[in-house]
């Protein structure tokens, strides 16, 4: 029986050694953020609302945001990002090649990319999806209701193929107004020659902006394609991609939560809700499981706020763009935006 | 009253009814182009304001300009620190000139000592480190960004170009071969995939430590292709020169590297300077190819402004002006190559 017990017990040893030795797997690339004192992040050379350089230098938007939620939760501080801009081509090679830890560039997550690229998506962090313009004053709600209307689109490309592809298997009667250029086909689209004009939404928050009264229009917010993106990285190391994936979880947990920048200290310091309690360090060991300090987010929090926060100043309402949340909006309120729980 | 009395300009535009004609279409048709493009860029122009919302006049916005102006210069370089840019510009510029206007026997001496002493110091004074606080190049940027890799490229591309000119006229035959093999090799390769090769497939096959700059790597491999086409320049130069002027200073006792260079290579060099500076006017304006590598040249700058939501499509403003700046720069060199030849001939 002695026996039996002592066996038990140096079982439950070796597997609660074995259990933290897991926990704890090494993870080069963040000894090496850590080494270095700053998260190198490969951020869009300029995309309105979602990375950009303003007027004083500094690097701003929804993308941005992610880097520096990162940085704060691996290094305490959301100013220790280093940003390399990337064009369209050079964008995997320099993730693949280990010059950048972590790509938050709109990029759109598929099958292939995954697959074949050598990398993986950590979660979604834009819905991106081809959708409409349209005037107000047309009281169209979706894209259906635009049976009877015509759309101004680029001849050729991919959104004049999706858009009559996708109205032609509804059966419903929408004209086609092909143009040379993108741009003429927006200043069509202005000069009232078509009742809508269809893009990308974040390529739609940034051309309405350029319309002679932007508040006369709006973007439909159900898309007719589906393009998620998200922070993407190399495959291996997972200890560093469980970070990069729970990072993002946690500001959308945050925004689920009512967890704001603005009460932060106030929440970790008298909720009882054991969630928020688990995602800001007040109790259990999360951070710690994954090598992080177990305040890791809510210096995210604190420093650059909730999901929410960061979409309302760099795209939504807060912005010039005022993109509506859409299918960015929490899935308990009619959106797509989702977390696993912090359990 | 006979033609020949009429003021010349009379004579030369309106001299007979056909002349007349074209002048009368050509000045409408100028006109036409011009007074639109005029009254958008100064008449109805909004030149005053810090905001998007200031522009109100229809014309062009270039409170935009006025706004961005540091960074279409210095790119993301930190505001407090961009002095060092201006000393390094100043300093350059003060050497070139001081070269220029040399009394004729400190010039070469002179010409040589600033090669030694101002790429390093200039490297120095924008990198930082040794006592400057370090700025990483890729917060370089602009105007700033385009003058250096232009300036830098020339000087790895002149050297190697005088080199590979004269080796593809060598006796020997391995230098003959492998200076046709450099030059054959990189006027052949398009200058977007060398910059495209040099950022993106050598940080792939190189061991992970080695890190050479970004910049750096796109500066080595457009001085290499700009090398080559220098060093069809300085050929041509070698060419013209009579076989006799290398003969001559054989005669005197001159070896292969005096005759080399105090006889045959001041005087090619003269005669393919206007050729030269076309290359260093085709490298001004390629300097823009590093965008494709994300590198924030002033064409990238410009192109990145575009992004900022305060800023939404002032696309003519950020183009028309980095325009501008690169056609006084290639101006201005032309006009100085035409300047150096005027008085070669003299």
């Amino acid at each position: 029986m002695r026996m039996r017990i002592l066996g038990a017990t140096v079982l439950l040893a070796a597997s609660a050694s074995l259990a933290s030795a897991q926990q704890l797997t090494p993870s080069p690339t963040l000894d090496a953020v850590k080494a270095r004192g700053n998260l190198e992040c490969g951020v869009h050379l300029g995309l309105p609302g979602f990375s950009f350089a303003n007027d004083k230098g500094e690097w701003t938007g929804l993308d941005v945001d992610y880097c520096r939620a990162l940085a704060a939760a691996v290094l305490g501080d959301a100013k220790k990002v280093k940003y390399t801009p990337t064009s369209v081509q050079q964008r995997w090679p320099i993730l693949q090649s280990g010059q950048v830890d972590v790509l938050a560039r709109n990029s759109t997550i598929t099958f292939s990319r995954n697959a074949s690229l050598g990398l993986n998506f950590q979660g979604i962090n834009f819905y991106e999806g081809q959708t409409f313009l349209v005037r107000k004053s047309t009281n169209a709600k979706t894209a259906a209701d635009l049976d009877g209307a015509s759309v101004c689109v680029a001849a050729g490309s991919t959104e004049e193929k999706n858009a009559s592809d996708w109205f032609r298997e509804r059966n419903l009667k929408v004209t086609i107004t092909n143009f040379q250029k993108n741009d003429d086909a927006i200043a069509a689209y202005d000069a009232g020659r078509c009742d809508a004009y269809t893009a990308g939404v974040g390529a739609l928050a940034g051309q309405r902006v350029k319309l002679k009264v932007p508040d006369e229009h709006i973007i439909l917010t159900q898309p007719i394609s589906n393009d998620p993106q998200g922070p993407v990285t190399r495959w291996g190391d997972e200890r560093w991609q469980l970070i990069v994936r729970w990072v993002l979880n946690g500001t959308i947990a945050a925004e689920m939560l009512g967890v704001t920048s603005a009460n932060v200290d106030e929440m970790k310091a008298n909720s009882k809700n054991s969630e928020v309690r688990r995602l800001l360090g007040a109790e259990g060991d999360f951070g710690a499981m994954m090598g992080l300090p177990n305040d890791w987010m809510y210096n995210a929090i604190k420093q650059v706020g909730n999901y929410g926060e960061s979409f309302d100043r760099s795209v939504g309402a807060g912005s010039t763009l005022k993109l509506e949340r859409g299918q960015n909006q929490l899935w308990t309120k009619g959106g797509l935006l989702f977390t696993p729980p912090f359990q | 009253m006979s033609s020949a009395s009429l003021p010349l300009w009379r004579q030369r535009l309106f001299g007979t009814p056909a002349t007349g004609i074209v002048t009368v279409v050509l000045a409408f048709v100028l006109a036409w182009v011009a007074i639109p493009i005029i009254r958008w860029a100064l008449i109805d122009a909004n030149w005053v304001g810090t905001t998007r919302a200031d522009c109100t006049a229809g014309g062009a916005c270039w409170v935009f300009i006025r706004a961005r102006f540091g960074q279409f210069m210095y790119g993301l370089y930190p505001v407090d620190q961009r002095w060092r840019v201006d000393l390094t510009g100043i300093i350059f510029l003060v050497s070139v000139l001081g070269i220029v206007f040399a009394p004729q026997r400190l010039r070469l001496r002179a010409g040589l000592a600033a090669l030694v002493v101002l790429p390093p110091l200039g490297i120095w004074l924008l990198a930082g480190g040794f006592g400057l606080r370090p700025v990483e190049t890729r917060e370089w940027g602009g105007l700033m960004l385009t003058l250096f890799i232009s300036v830098y490229s020339s000087l790895i591309a002149i050297p190697l170009g005088i080199i590979f000119a004269l080796g593809r006229q060598s006796q020997l035959r391995v230098i003959r071969l492998i200076s046709i093999l450099f030059i054959e090799f990189w006027r052949g390769v398009p200058i977007i995939a060398v910059i495209f090769l040099a950022s993106l497939l050598l940080p792939l096959i190189l061991p992970g430590g080695i890190g050479i700059d970004r910049l750096a790597r796109a500066v080595i491999g457009l001085g290499f292709v700009i090398a080559a086409y220098m060093a069809e320049a300085v050929r041509g130069g070698l060419q013209a020169l009579p076989s006799g002027q290398r003969e001559a200073a054989t005669a005197l006792g001159l070896n292969y590297w005096k005759a080399t260079g105090l006889i045959v290579l001041p005087q090619a060099l003269r005669i393919s300077l206007p050729a030269m500076t076309n290359e260093f006017i085709a490298l001004v304006k390629n300097t823009t190819l590093v965008l494709v590598v994300s590198i924030l040249d002033l064409l990238g700058i410009a192109q990145a402004s575009l992004a900022d939501p305060a800023w939404v499509g002032m696309n003519m403003e950020a183009y028309a002006f980095s325009g501008a700046i690169y056609w006084l720069i290639c101006f201005a060199l032309s006009r100085w190559s035409r300047h150096l030849e005027s008085r070669r001939r003299l």
